[in-house]
């Protein structure tokens, strides 16, 4: 066995659905139609295909439909990952403890606890990603522990760990988006583009839906407490409770997020408009986690590049014997794993030789 | 100051771009036969198997030519006037320079066989090559080209290694089904790893008795020819090829070697590489291989000529000097060579050897001196099985370690080459190995039981 090193050689660029032919078009636009009729069936005068399918089934509302659908996706991605890219601890572990949350938390116990009683609640999703769980409506009704939980794990928990540990724990083990792009998405990982214009558009958008996340959630709060009755307020806040959900809940991170897939990878969602990658990523990027590069064994081949997910150029850095944290670095390991010369290694290890932080700010421009 | 570099590989890339970090005024022209874009020359197997694309092994964004004011000329060189400092290309045209670099690099080494022109036989090392064997192979070449890719035919040579080839499966109306790999090197297991990726089953036919005899023992080989074998390639050990023979139509058809013939339709021939520069003729002096005599200073015998990479002849760790045909030294050299073009004293110092390397799917990493058969050295090896399957050999000298070979597992040849340089003892290296793992996460560690020690 050969635990780490990516075994074989892939055909990635050979195989139409992966590269951008018309049948990986065609895919994408199944998938907008899938989404479009999952969120908007019912309103705008279209049809409601997934309500009557739920009750049908026995299930209570077209969000199990959706979410049984979710996560035999990624069951079936994932077995396509683990066959892809198996022969590695680290890609085993991760992918197996994202899939099990997801089974457990994603699904069955929302679906369950309800059964018995108890609330419909998702453990794996905080604020500001599931963005309604700081809403004073909500926390006033939930069992109060639950709410507390919300709050505890959004504000102190999990950017806490981000700082240890990199934002890898929640976005490429925890979260159900980056479950599903790195299972069902995988395929198309390397259709990321990694040109210094999208990541000059990823730095402007991600933090802007941070800004908005955070003022949003304000708006709605004082308004949910009772403040500024009679006042424009009430409509803003109304009207940005809508907007909001509308706009990132729905369009970005559903449709959007998962329908591009084929054609512009993975991560579209989690790279340029997820809040909580926004906020994990600054923890991040203080934190302990970094990628080292060992020295003068880049052979500039592209892999690295290539395969990273979130469209970072790993090579510019590894030819230049540069080792660095980046935000959106979600620590999926793909960049160490399918390195043919071993340059990269994922590590908790930056505040030990922090001389190494000093240059990250690095752009590909002034190469 | 009019600086002109011949070859946009790594050295003369890295030399250009380390000029012009320090020298905004400087006019610098990058003269290159093979392509417009820089390209990693390592990662040409990727290209051929699908896993990237022709666009993924450019290093570099395409607009740092424009943005950084490099001068593009695509043609061959043909001769150089160090008198009148002057490059003359293919048309006759003729580029006038104060200092020059040629990084020109290697070209394969022609095959000796009787039949070795036939269609269907040809390399693997140039940009041109990868374009004949995807056609072979594949029957088609893989999307996106590269731009202009054969704009240079026209300003080229008959003796050029960036030709066109033609391709045996256009006329037989198949690719190919049996492959023959000739030659038991890094090159040479490239090639069958990607035919084994698509599906054949190709011939290795090794000169040697056991896979890459000098890098790697007996024990390391008999691994990688076990994964090789593994995986369907059909090894050949300790065979010599006679002949190849053609089909009556110009394709080849069969290898003849001493243990008997070989039915196939397709020969890579991957015996070595010798340096780029027959083109220079006596202008500068060559050694017998070939490569460019330089100094430490990297400086060749005309005044103002410098040169790097796979085409000089530079001096070894051991005092020799021959060329290194290394991707990192490539880069290193044309660092030094920037410096020496900008005026600096600066000494080329080639630091202890290492190097790394992918066999298949074994991880390989080597630091200092192995497999030299020294005086008085003596080995240590360690087999380990289980989850990770992974050799580690150890070589000593008067009571030091003087080099490492390890395969299956990850290392960092930094610590390495400080351990080395430290003159650390055996039992000291093996306490602290740790120190030196490169492992990813997760992979549990080297552990070596104290009867092994
Ligand atoms: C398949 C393969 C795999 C390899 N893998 C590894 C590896 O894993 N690790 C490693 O360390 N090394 C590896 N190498 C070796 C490594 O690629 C070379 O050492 C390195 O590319 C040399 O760089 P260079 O800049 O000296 O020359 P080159 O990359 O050869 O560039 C020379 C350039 O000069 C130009 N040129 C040449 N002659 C003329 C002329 N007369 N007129 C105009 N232009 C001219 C050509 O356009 C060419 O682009 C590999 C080589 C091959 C072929
Ligand atoms: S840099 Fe590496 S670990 Fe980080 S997201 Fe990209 S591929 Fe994954
Ligand atoms: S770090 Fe590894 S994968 Fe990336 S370019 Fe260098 S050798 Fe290739």
């Amino acid at each position: 066995m050969h635990l780490q090193a990516q075994e074989g050689l892939m055909s990635t660029f050979r195989t139409g659905w992966r590269s951008r032919s018309a049948v990986a078009y065609g895919l994408s636009l199944l998938l907008f139609a899938f989404y479009i009729s999952m969120y908007f069936g019912g309103q705008y005068g279209l049809p409601d295909l997934w309500q009557p399918l739920a009750e049908a089934v026995g299930l209570r509302s077209k969000w199990f439909v959706y979410g049984l659908v979710y996560t035999v996706w990624m069951l079936i991605g994932a077995a396509w990952y683990l066959r892809q890219h198996g022969n590695s601890r680290y890609n085993q572990a991760r992918i197996g403890v994202n899939v099990a949350v997801q089974v457990v938390l994603g699904f069955t116990l929302p679906f369950v606890m309800p059964l018995f009683g108890g609330t419909e609640y998702y453990f794996s999703y905080f604020w500001p990603l599931k963005y309604d769980y700081l809403y004073p409506h909500t926390m006033w009704s939930l069992p109060w522990y639950l709410a507390l939980y919300g709050v505890v794990m959004a504000v102190f928990t999990a950017p806490l760990a981000a700082v240890f540990f990199g934002k890898r724990w929640y976005c490429s083990w925890v979260c159900g988006c980056g479950g599903l792009a790195n299972t069902f998405g995988d395929p198309w990982r390397h259709l990321t583009s990694s040109s210094t214009a999208s990541w000059r558009f990823e730095k402007y958008a991600i933090h802007a839906v941070l800004g908005l996340a955070v003022v949003s959630t304000g708006v709605i709060a004082m308004h949910q407490m009772g403040m500024g009755e009679g006042t424009l307020l009430v409509p803003i806040a109304q009207q940005t409770k809508i907007w909001y959900g509308f706009v990132v809940g729905s369009i970005l991170s559903g449709v959007i997020g998962t329908a591009v897939y084929p054609v512009l990878g993975p991560r579209i969602w989690c790279r340029n408009f997820c809040p909580m990658a926004a906020l994990l990523g600054m923890s991040q990027k203080l934190g302990r986690f970094r990628i080292r590069v060992k020295k003068d064994m880049c052979i500039s081949c592209g892999n690295c590049t290539t395969y990273c997910e979130m469209g970072i150029d790993v090579r510019a850095y590894a030819q230049r014997n540069q080792s660095f944290t980046r935000s959106s670095c979600v620590g999926c390991g793909m960049c160490a794993h399918v390195c043919p010369r071993g340059v990269l290694r994922l590590e908790n290890g930056a505040w030990e030789q922090a001389e190494d932080k000093q240059l990250q700010g690095l752009s590909i421009i002034d190469y | 100051m009019r600086i002109v570099v011949v070859g946009n590989g790594v050295a003369g890339m890295e030399a250009a771009l380390a000029v012009r970090r320090r020298d905004a005024d400087a006019t610098i022209t990058v003269v290159s036969e093979e392509s417009d874009h820089f390209f990693s020359r390592t990662a040409l197997m990727y290209v051929l198997c699908g896993q990237l694309s022709h666009r993924c092994i450019e290093p570099l964004e395409r607009g740092v030519y424009e943005r950084l004011r490099l001068t593009r000329v695509r043609a061959r060189a043909t001769g150089l006037d160090p008198e009148a400092r002057l490059l003359t290309l293919a048309d006759g045209r003729t580029l006038a320079y104060d200092r020059l670099l040629i990084a020109c690099g290697s070209r394969p080494r022609p095959a000796p066989w009787p039949g070795s022109g036939l269609r269907g036989v040809g390399h693997f090392v140039t940009l041109q090559d990868l374009a004949w064997l995807e056609a072979e192979l594949h029957g088609q070449q893989s999307e996106p080209r590269p731009p202009n890719e054969w704009a240079h035919l026209s300003v080229s040579a008959a003796d050029s290694p960036y030709g066109r080839r033609e391709v045996a499966a256009e006329t037989r109306g198949r690719t190919c089904g049996s492959p023959l790999v000739i030659g038991g090197g890094l090159i040479g297991i490239e090639a069958v790893e990607t035919f084994l990726a698509a599906g054949r089953s190709p011939h290795f036919v090794i000169r040697e008795d056991r896979f890459w005899p000098n890098p790697i023992s007996a024990a390391e080989s008999a691994w990688v020819a076990e994964a090789l074998r593994g995986h369907g390639a059909l090894v050949h050990l300790d065979t010599h090829v006679e002949s190849m023979v053609g089909d009556g139509r110009g394709n080849v058809d069969r290898v003849v070697t001493d243990k008997g013939p070989l039915d196939v339709d397709c020969v890579v021939v991957a015996i070595g590489v010798v340096p780029n520069t027959e083109w220079l003729g006596e202008a500068v002096e060559r050694d017998q291989s070939g490569g460019i005599v330089v100094g430490d200073d990297l400086q060749t015998s005309a005044p103002g000529v410098y040169a790097a990479g796979d085409c000089a002849s530079v001096r070894w760790f051991d005092g020799q000097r021959r060329p290194e045909q290394l991707w990192y030294t490539g880069r290193d050299q044309g660092r030094v060579a920037a410096q020496a073009l900008l005026g600096d004293d600066v000494r080329y110092r080639r630091s202890t050897w290492y190097n790394s390397a992918k066999l298949m799917d074994i991880e390989y990493t080597t630091a200092g001196l192995v497999g030299l058969d020294l005086p008085g050295e003596s080995e240590w090896f360690y087999e380990e099985t289980g989850a990770v399957k992974s050799t580690t050999r150890i070589v000593s000298r008067d009571g030091a370690v003087i080099g490492f070979n390890f395969l299956g597992r990850r290392w960092d040849h930094e610590v390495l080459i400080r351990w080395i340089n430290e003159r650390r003892s055996l039992a000291w290296v093996l306490d602290h190995l740790g120190a030196a793992r490169f492992d990813t996460e997760l992979v549990p560690p080297l552990v070596i039981p104290a009867a092994a020690r």
